[in-house]
């Protein structure tokens, strides 16, 4: 078995044989399609570290910009054996924890109100959360007794999500926001926060925000009270949100 | 002329907030802290987000690291305090939760790189900050995180420095163009002590004429209510008053809906409550919107990073010059020379 020959402290890409470092990588340069531009496609991935970069494809866009694909080699190992990826730790209940907690602790419906906002228009990671049918086996909020769940769907100004909270007198706000590369959306994320704290809600209210690149170590800095990565479902989420309404003495 | 020497003895809370992340906050931190330690002046530090930790959780660039000497109070959460190489005495365990543990506040007995992660929300911060007075401190200074201002809120924190640098935008009469718009919003005029008196635990949303009478408006907030404001103005009105927070379509739909917007001005409690770009507002402006606050936030410096982890960075000497010609009623610092 190929696996044995593997050195876990010093793992590098495979392409045809093992330890060959072969790696292929993709982007797009905002100048034209021609020898030049593929010559600089070229040595950007050399200046990117890898050895013997070839351009195997390349593609005019259009509007004077060039579609890469270069192969090389790569110089670099990872001690695989070394790494540790913290995992969040939630003492989730399912469904019917949540629903008899909210019964027994909170003796009142609570309002949880969620929403893609800014540009954001993925709708994938809210929906999975809120809607009835849920996802992967695990029902949405809608589907909970003792929670009233609005989705306000996508790209939903922050303006408009406060003034629904402040009309519904909201339990709980939960975020979904795509965190891209370049973090264009931090901006959104933060605006909520501050238009929550001026409009003196803040304190009030249970502030989650979910997205493929959030973490708790994000929503602190963001000033949320929880951050939710892939991986977790609507009873983890539930689970947060009543367990804190009820620390925080927001019942 | 050092940043400590603006601060020290003037205040007792002072918040660095950023325009963005990598504004160079920390950094600014970090030299009131060297500049407090030579001058023997025992700290107290906390933070809305989280400093010291070593690669920042978005961008993997280093960050710098925070050194606390003996005896400063530093506010934490429970999850920083293992991964600090100072030793702490932890004096209290608050109720106060944060996505990282819950608020712990402790004593530095022997100085060290600390992690600092502070209340998640102001009215906590406040009450945070008061109780490291209390246990000794005899300045407290509060690292903002990425671009949140809410903490400069003077009912919370007493003076703030503005964090500003090359990150926020490659050109840099952009950089300027939003500094300048923020520091005029954390500068906006006070009114008058008499309305303030007449206004003081004000909750609502209400309308005041010449002779000071307050009108409440029975809505909870400004936001989708720019029209019902209107409607409640007529020709004695002087004065709006929105405790809460002041967006771009609420005054939009103030300013569309009645003429005599001209003749009011719009009283918030303080510039973190305004949420209006820099466009909008010298548009706003120009058609003789005239608002004003509560407390005007007291910003005693201004503080410059040259340098974007986005791979540009801005001369420096140009930089400084061109910012302080058009902040002339402020020090300007570069933190990174």
């Amino acid at each position: 078995m190929a696996v044995e020959k593997v050195d876990l402290t010093r793992v590098k890409p495979y392409g045809d044989t093992l330890n060959d470092g072969m790696m292929q990588t993709s982007f797009t340069l905002p100048i034209p399609y021609n020898d030049e531009s593929k010559e600089a496609a070229r040595l950007l991935a050399k200046k990117m570290g890898l050895e013997d970069p070839e351009v195997v494809h390349y593609a005019d866009l259009g509007v004077g910009y060039t579609f890469f694909v270069v192969y090389g080699k790569c110089q670099h190992t990872i001690d695989y054996t070394k790494i540790e990826v913290p995992k969040v730790e939630v003492d989730s209940m399912d469904k019917y924890g949540v629903e008899d907690y909210i019964k027994e602790n909170i003796k009142r419906d609570i309002t949880i109100i969620g929403a893609c906002t800014g540009t954001d228009a993925h709708t994938v990671g809210i929906d999975a959360i809120m809607n009835m049918k849920g996802f992967d086996g695990h029902y949405g909020l809608e589907r909970y007794k003792g929670i009233e769940a609005i989705n306000m769907g996508s790209q939903v100004p922050n303006e408009e999500l406060v003034a629904k909270a402040i009309e519904l007198d909201a339990d709980a706000i939960l975020v979904s926001q795509i965190v891209t590369q370049k973090n264009v959306h931090i901006p959104n994320l933060t605006e909520l926060v501050e238009l929550l704290e001026a409009e003196g809600l803040r304190d009030k209210i249970v502030l989650v925000c979910g997205g493929p690149r959030l973490s708790h170590e994000l929503a602190k800095e963001l000033g949320y009270d929880a951050g939710f990565g892939t991986g977790s479902f609507a009873n983890d989420v539930a689970s947060f949100i009543v367990t804190e309404i009820v620390e925080r003495d927001l019942v | 002329m050092e940043l400590i020497g603006l601060i020290h003895q003037k205040y007792k809370i002072v918040s660095i907030i950023g325009m963005a992340k990598n504004a160079g906050k920390t950094v600014a931190l970090n030299r009131i802290i060297e500049d407090a330690y030579d001058r023997d002046i025992n700290l107290g530090i906390t933070s809305t987000g989280r400093d010291g930790e070593r690669t920042d959780v978005l961008t993997n660039t280093e960050k710098p690291a925070i050194y606390a000497s003996d005896g400063n109070i530093i506010a934490t959460t429970t999850g920083s305090i293992d991964r600090s190489d100072a030793t702490i005495e932890i004096i209290e365990i608050t109720k106060y939760r944060s996505p990282m543990g819950n608020i712990v506040l402790g004593r530095v007995i022997d100085g060290g790189y600390i992690e600092i992660a502070g209340p998640q929300t102001i009215k906590e911060m406040k009450d945070i900050s008061d109780r490291i007075l209390e246990l000794g401190a005899e300045l407290v200074l509060v690292d903002g995180s990425l671009n949140r201002i809410a903490v400069a809120d003077p009912t919370i924190t007493e003076g703030a420095v503005l964090a500003t640098g090359a990150v926020l935008s490659r050109s840099m009469d952009r950089v300027i163009e939003e500094t300048l718009h923020k520091k005029t919003l954390l500068g906006l005029p006070e009114i008058e002590e008499n309305l303030k008196e007449k206004l003081d635990g004000t909750k609502d949303i209400c309308i005041i004429d010449e002779s000071y009478n307050i009108n409440k408006l029975d809505i909870k907030t400004s936001l989708n209510s720019g029209k019902i404001i209107a409607d409640n103005i007529d020709e004695t009105s002087k004065y709006i008053f929105i405790p809460g927070s002041l967006v771009t379509k609420t005054l939009k739909d103030i300013t569309e809906s009645s003429k005599l917007y001209k003749d009011v001005t719009i009283v918030v409690p303080d510039g973190t409550k305004v949420f209006i770009g820099p466009k909008d507002w010298l548009k706003f402006m120009k058609r003789g919107v005239k608002v004003k606050v509560i407390n005007t936030i007291n910003v005693v410096a201004i503080t410059l990073n040259p340098y974007s982890p986005l791979g540009y960075y801005f001369n420096p000497e140009d930089f400084r010059e061109k910012m302080s010609s058009y902040i002339k009623d402020l020090p300007v610092f570069d933190v990174m020379m």
